[in-house]
């Protein structure tokens, strides 16, 4: 049963292979017909716009935004959620939405709550 | 003029070129010929129906359509044919290439960019030919301290999860690659390895621009998913399945974009978004970060990328159809095939050719669910790379106000719009439809 679940998605698969087996060659013929030159010393640095690079190419990145990361963490799930009641919505009696609504209100209250903390930049 | 061969004689090339016939030919007869009447003097050929199966009888039947129809239409109906030629690969890379002509085309048309205009003389048809062999006649760059092994497999992955995404769209009735129960669960699963392959390949090239490219791929994908993924939910609530072949079927009257406008207007930026397409190509801001995260990649990697986006901006192209314009539903133009030529066939002076009893190979349905689709995925496909020659590009920060809070609202307001729309009977059961 779950088994058969699973095989219906081997189409899936079957085509993520079939184009990974038909794109990998295009690379390899074009390093076969394009010219290899090791003429210039900085040829394989990394590009910095001309200037020679310097420092590490993985640097610090800003924490600005990383509250929105962990909002993502928590509302994604929420949303996927959703989809499990709505995709039995014609089903199910009226009254059970009444439970959902109130699921809702204390996501929207969460997610007021999360947006204003992480508009208070000092804290982050 | 051409800068490529100054010294070009028209003689001298026809002349190389009866040379390379001449040496072809008598290379094929002197030894291929040959070789081919020793391997059937070793190999016993079978007797099939009384006759021995000689080379030229093979050839016979192979041009004998009623023998030959039977096994074509066979291997159309392999999953092999569907993942390689028409709702999969095949399909959606002749649409991509037809994109990227149309997007080059006019962008020259709004941005005089004269270049397009002059490759292969009429109104440079061979661009895209010249791309391509430009692309795959570079010299591939790897910087020095990239990790080597992800940074050639990022982009393939990148296609082959294209690819992926590809395999869920529903062409036509029952031509689809992969008819799965929860369809719109897995194109949410596939979508969200986009931004992981990009950050890998950020990563993987140990270079400054890349990674702020990388870094703001994620941030527009931790943005723009929720609202995507909540835009679709009023769609699936009238429908009651996230089968997208059952969505595209349960339009047949009326598509959901009448209903719920506000989730396709929000479907439709989200898609931008994901597709980082301008106002939202942050990701690879050429004026900004040199080219973001496709800095470090060089010739055919570079282009494995790009035919990586195009499939995907077909795939969402196609989505958006399916879940909002109604898919294959139109009404039928195609005309139906001709009944004669089954029973009678082809009688044209001297020439005739025997009835084809096996021959319609696509249904008139089939046709006309495949003409209404591609007709409808153009039109989509024109409005999304329209803005490219229109807006200017936002902020970051704008950008996550703009998921955040305006698009989320827009979201649960569809959704909302669903609701009332079910509960006031007006869709669903005893409603239209």
């Amino acid at each position: 049963m779950v088994g058969e679940l699973a095989g219906n998605y081997s189409t899936v698969v079957l085509m993520f292979g079939f184009a990974m087996a038909a794109m990998a060659p295009a690379l390899v013929i074009s390093r076969m017909i394009s010219p290899r030159k090791k003429s210039n010393p900085v040829k394989f640095l990394p590009m910095e716009c001309g200037q020679v690079p310097t420092g590490e190419g993985r640097t610090h990145f800003m924490m600005q935004y990383y509250p929105y990361i962990l909002m993502f963490v928590v509302f994604d799930v929420m949303a996927i959620f959703l989809y499990a009641w709505g995709s039995v919505l014609l089903e199910v009696p009226k009254i059970a939405t009444l439970p959902m609504l109130g699921f809702l209100a204390i996501m929207f209250g969460a997610m007021a709550f999360a947006l204003y903390q992480s508009g208070r930049r000092r804290i982050w | 003029m051409s800068a490529i061969a100054p010294n070009f004689k028209l003689s001298e090339f026809i002349k190389s070129l009866l040379d390379n016939i001449f040496w072809i030919i008598l290379i094929v007869v002197l030894i291929g010929l040959p070789a081919i009447m020793m391997i059937l003097f070793v190999i016993e050929m079978p007797v099939i129906d009384g006759e021995l199966l000689t080379p030229f009888l093979a050839l016979t039947w192979l041009a004998d359509p009623s023998r030959i129809l039977p096994v074509v239409k066979a291997f159309m109906a392999t999953d092999i044919f569907r993942v390689m030629a028409f709702p999969g690969f095949g399909f959606a890379a002749l649409l991509a290439a037809g994109t990227i002509f149309v997007e080059r085309k006019m962008m020259a048309k709004l941005q005089l960019r004269v270049g397009p205009f002059y490759c292969g003389k009429v109104e440079g048809i061979l661009q895209l030919m010249g791309d391509g062999l430009k692309l795959i006649s570079k010299e591939i760059i790897i910087p020095a301290k990239a990790d080597k092994p992800i940074f050639w497999a990022a982009p393939v992955l990148f296609v082959a999860t294209a690819a992926a995404f590809v395999a869920f769209i529903p062409v036509a009735p029952g031509w689809v690659v992969a008819d799965v129960e929860l369809g719109l669960l897995g194109v949410f699963a596939v979508i969200g390895f986009f931004p992981i392959i990009t950050i890998l390949s950020a990563w993987s090239a140990n270079s400054k621009f890349p990674f702020i490219g990388g870094i703001r791929a994620l941030f527009q994908m931790v943005s723009f998913e929720i609202p995507l993924i909540l835009s679709l939910l009023g769609v699936v609530m009238l429908t009651g399945s996230l089968n997208l072949s059952e969505i595209a079927a349960s339009q047949s009257s009326f598509p959901w974009i009448v209903f719920l406008p506000v989730g396709a207007i929000v479907f439709f930026i989200t898609m931008l978004a994901e597709l980082e397409r301008i106002p939202f190509d942050l990701p690879e801001a050429e004026s900004e970060i040199v080219a973001g995260w496709l800095t470090e990649l060089s010739g055919m990697m570079y282009g494995l990328v790009q035919l990586g986006t195009y499939l995907k901006l077909y795939a969402f192209a196609g989505l958006f159809v399916v879940l909002f314009l109604g898919g294959w539903n139109g009404p039928m133009v195609v005309p139906p095939f001709p009944a004669e030529l089954l029973e009678k066939g082809i009688e044209m002076g001297p020439i005739t050719a025997g009835p084809f009893p096996g021959l319609p190979l696509f249904t008139q349905e089939m046709l006309n669910g495949a003409l209404w689709f591609v007709l409808k995925t153009v039109t989509v496909i024109f409005f999304i790379i329209l803005p490219r020659g229109v807006f200017p590009r936002i902020r970051v920060d704008m950008l996550l106000n703009l998921g955040w809070t305006k698009l989320i609202g827009l979201a649960f307001v569809n959704i909302f719009i669903a609701l009332g729309l079910l509960y006031a009977g007006v869709l669903g059961p005893g409603g239209l439809q």
